[in-house]
């Protein structure tokens, strides 16, 4: 093996409150893919915006090839050879992909047909079938990643950092990538992967670095472990997975809500979604598939009254509810837990108390005497802290403060209890460590057990797989079919995903 | 919370000592000396009663106009109109009390003038809401026309309907002495008015606090998508933030009119506005902390000018004192947090280290 290619030693990073990184080392030879495997909030993505120069460590020194090194920016980390691409891609939609490549990079007048053809070859090397005059906007999630990836190998890049790189991708589409990877690598480059999810580990990673608060607890080869061993260093303890052995058939088949030939035309003339027919029984979960973005938000929206349909109808208890409002729809008992929480699922800025207030702050039950009941409501946010194991000082404490998993549990102890009918799921795990993951999978569970409806849309298949009782696909606005969950494979359901046609599809495709 | 209560007394402390050295060497500039004019300064706003009870005097409308800005601020709504909301309201003032004096007893003259006031200035500031919830028009430039606006309306009124029995300046005649707000302190200029800003004041902070109207305006300015998607209904919470603001701002028209002036003259207090906004700035919009900022900027301004009478010193300097300590009191948040976020980092190291 030799001298490593990058090493990092005794690093440690302190924001205020939070040891995000404590006393972590570790190397990555040339031609290695290493994994860095951990929770949300387990430190992986501060100690790579570290290396990449986004950070400065408080504590700690790097060394290349032995030497020791300084690295204070990204431009010097590029220097270096290491790039770093986001969770969040830093493209400039208005330009091409050209453009967005050589951004940064060139001075003066550009020869637009020099870097297109250099672009077009580097493309080629590596297999990528893009088109340099493509504008940003026009791609696939999917290729605009291959765009993130070019542009690192345009800079030269030896060291290839990706934080959660298969997130936003279908499995066909992941495939790829880990091709990309192994093709990468061969030619003595190295990959750091950030990654929880421990199937991707398995099955690209050379070896594998497990974080967990912060810390490391474990540096193994990927021969010599398993998921299972994986999964406890992550969490350090043992979870209880939940499976669909866990649960009774669904005995109640009377029908609770109805989506009726739903059309919603947007403003651009493309309709988010075309006529869209679903039925959700008292006691069951129907999930939704499909990559996002392809009218899942809208689906979810029209349910909770957010947007009303251009066409159709939706119908609660056999009573028309089309053209009920939010508010209206609350007081029927509709929960709602958005996928983007910050933006439309709680105020960070507030308290836990307070949040917990935001969609019954017209009821009487939380006033007293025209006042806010405080003491009334702490005990009740109290009460759900207790519930849902929300970590936390108070009821005072503000949202914003709280880690990504126990924002969620708020959102979710307050949907919980305001769904008393219908909970409209918008991938409530996104992001989520897994003890979260499996508390929330619980309480979903739970609720159906009571007998409460549940639309649950999701982009991670393991997740609809887990907890479905019918799956419905949706591609471009269209459904392409509903399936009871055993009528499916995870070949089948990624080909439908990908815009396939239920009669183009067999079950052992893929 | 000990260390953040002596951070927050430290940082205002040095902001207000700071802000007055550099407005001093401002001073130095003009050839003179600023310890002598400082000294003249604050003897001077303590020498007598009359001009330390004028401190508060000038407090009062800085209450009502702050808490305008305020208010909606909270809404993350901006009314730079708060101006023509006090101009609404001391037309109306006026009008209302030379209309009613001889009609009806004072004490209750007041009580209507009040109302009104209240009402016009509300209305006048609920307009910019409607616009901006029904056209989705720029609130921050509508509410600045608007002053103009207003300033036009009054001045017409002056020349025409209000003016005095003379009919030689455009003012209006003066207010019989049954519809001035009472002394709270003989001798002084020290009105009700200021009472009633005080009570405005701990009202807003429980209207914001305490009530779910208050959460909800709160709710719709941290984050209006969410507050939406909850069921409340933001536009309807527009209108009725720029009524509540409007209305503010149209009191201090009243404590104006019925309490210092006795009469409305054309184009007074030109700047209410403006400093409203910096002492809510000042405040960090918390209607508590208005009471003192809005103090600190009457007692600026009555020290400014009598400093200008005695010392031959531009009484404009004041206003760049008050720049001056209003720039760094914005400094000292960011201090503060940085000092807080510090602090937890040495206590995290501390306990990683043993």
């Amino acid at each position: 093996m030799g001298t490593a290619f990058f090493e990092l030693r005794g690093i440690s990073k302190y924001f205020a409150k939070v040891i995000a990184n404590q006393d972590v080392s570790f190397s990555i030879q040339r031609g290695e893919v290493l994994a860095l495997l951990g929770e949300n909030g387990a430190g992986k993505s501060t100690i790579m915006k570290i290396l990449y120069g986004l950070y400065k460590a408080d504590e700690g020194n790097f060394f290349k090839d032995g030497k020791e090194i300084k690295i204070a920016s990204p431009k010097e980390a590029m220097e270096l050879g290491i790039s770093m691409i986001q969770q969040h891609f830093s493209l400039v939609p208005a330009h091409t992909v050209t453009e967005n490549i050589i951004l940064g990079n060139v001075r003066g007048i550009i020869d637009h047909k020099l870097f297109r053809e250099e672009i077009k070859r580097l493309a080629e090397l590596y297999g990528f079938e893009l088109n340099p005059n493509d504008y940003i906007r026009d791609l696939a999630v999917g290729v605009q990643q291959k765009v993130e990836i070019l542009k690192a190998l345009y800079q030269k890049t030896n060291l290839l950092i990706m934080d959660e790189p298969t997130a936003v991708l279908t499995p066909q589409e992941a495939e790829n990538l880990m091709g990309f990877v192994r093709d990468f690598t061969a030619q003595g480059n190295s990959v750091i992967f950030i990654t929880h999810k421990l199937k991707e580990v398995m099955s690209v990673a050379d070896r594998i670095i497990v974080m967990r608060a912060g810390r490391v607890y474990g540096d193994i080869k990927r021969a010599e472990t398993n998921e299972l061993e994986l999964s406890k260093l992550m969490i350090g303890r043992d979870l209880k997975w939940v499976t669909k052995d866990d649960r009774q058939e669904s005995l109640d088949q009377e029908v609770r809500l109805e989506i009726q030939h739903v059309t919603l035309q947007e403003k651009t003339g493309v309709p988010a979604l075309k006529d869209i027919s679903l039925t959700l029984h008292k006691g069951e979960i129907l999930g939704i598939a499909g990559v996002s973005g392809n009218g899942q938000q809208e689906l979810c929206e029209i349910v909770c009254g957010a947007i009303l349909p251009t066409k159709g109808r939706v119908l609660l208890d056999g009573e028309d509810i089309t053209e009920r409002k939010i508010r209206a729809r609350i007081d029927l008992g509709i929960g709602y837990v958005p996928a983007d929480r910050s933006s439309d699922g709680m105020i960070m800025d507030m308290s836990i108390a307070e949040n917990m207030l935001l969609k019954s702050s017209y009821d009487k039950k939380w006033q007293k005497r025209g006042f806010i009941d405080k003491k009334k409501l702490n005990q009740y946010a109290l009460q759900e802290i207790g519930e849902y194991s929300i970590k936390a000082p108070s009821p005072e404490t503000i949202a914003r403060g709280l880690s990504g998993g126990n924002q969620q549990k708020v959102v979710l102890a307050r949907e919980v209890d305001n769904g008393e009918k219908v909970i409209v799921f918008d991938q409530p795990t996104r992001g989520l460590d897994l003890g979260a993951v499996n508390h929330i999978h619980q309480v979903i569970l739970q609720e159906r057990a009571k007998g409460k409806s549940v639309l649950l849309v999701s982009t991670e298949l393991s997740e609809i797989f887990a907890l479905s009782d019918r799956i419905a696909i949706l591609y471009k606005g269209e459904i392409q079919g509903v399936f009871n969950s055993a009528e499916l494979t995870t070949a089948k359901i990624g080909l439908l995903m990908a815009g396939f046609r239920e009669g183009e599809v067999s079950n052992d495709a893929g | 919370m000990q260390a953040k209560l002596r951070d927050l007394l430290i940082t205002n402390i040095l902001a207000i000592v700071l802000g007055l050295v550099a407005s001093g060497l401002m001073l130095l500039f003009l050839g003179k000396n600023p310890l002598s004019a400082y000294s003249v300064l604050i003897t001077s706003v303590v020498r007598d009663g009359y001009t330390f009870a004028d401190i508060f005097v000038k407090a009062t409308p800085l209450m009502f106009t702050a808490l305008a800005f305020a208010f909606t601020y909270k809404a993350n709504l901006y009314n730079i109109g708060a101006q023509g909301q006090f101009y609404i309201g001391a037309v109306i003032a006026a009008a209302g009390s030379l209309l009613l004096q001889n009609i009806l007893p004072g004490w209750l003259v007041l009580i209507i003038t009040l109302l009104l006031t209240i009402v016009g200035g509300g209305l006048w500031g609920a307009f910019i809401g409607f616009v901006k919830a029904r056209y989705n028009s720029n609130e921050f430039l509508v509410s600045m026309m608007s002053t103009y606006v207003a300033l036009a309306i009054m001045n017409y009124l002056l020349r025409t309907f209000l003016i005095e029995g003379k009919a030689e300046y455009p003012q209006t005649d003066a207010l019989a002495a049954s519809v001035w707000l009472p002394r709270i302190i003989p001798g002084t200029r020290l009105h009700i008015g200021f009472v009633l800003a005080v009570l405005a004041c701990v009202g807003v902070w429980v209207l914001l606090y305490k009530t779910t109207l208050g959460y909800r305006i709160r709710a719709v300015g941290y984050n209006a998508g969410a507050a939406e998607m909850s069921g409340i209904n933001a536009k309807k919470l527009y209108i009725l933030a720029f009524f509540i603001s409007g209305a503010l701002a149209g009191v201090a028209g009243f404590t104006e009119v019925n309490g210092v002036q006795h009469m409305l003259v054309q184009g007074f207090n030109p700047d209410l506005g403006a400093a409203g906004i910096g002492i809510a700035i000042l405040a960090n919009g918390n209607p508590i902390g208005i009471i003192f900022a809005a103090i600190l900027f009457g007692a600026l301004k009555v020290g400014g000018t009598i400093m200008g009478q005695m010392s031959g010193i531009p009484s404009s300097i004041i206003e760049l004192m008050q720049g001056f300590v209003m720039v760094f009191v914005i400094l000292s948040y960011f201090v503060r947090t940085w000092l807080e976020n510090n602090r937890e980092k040495r206590k995290l190291q501390k306990a990683v280290a043993k």
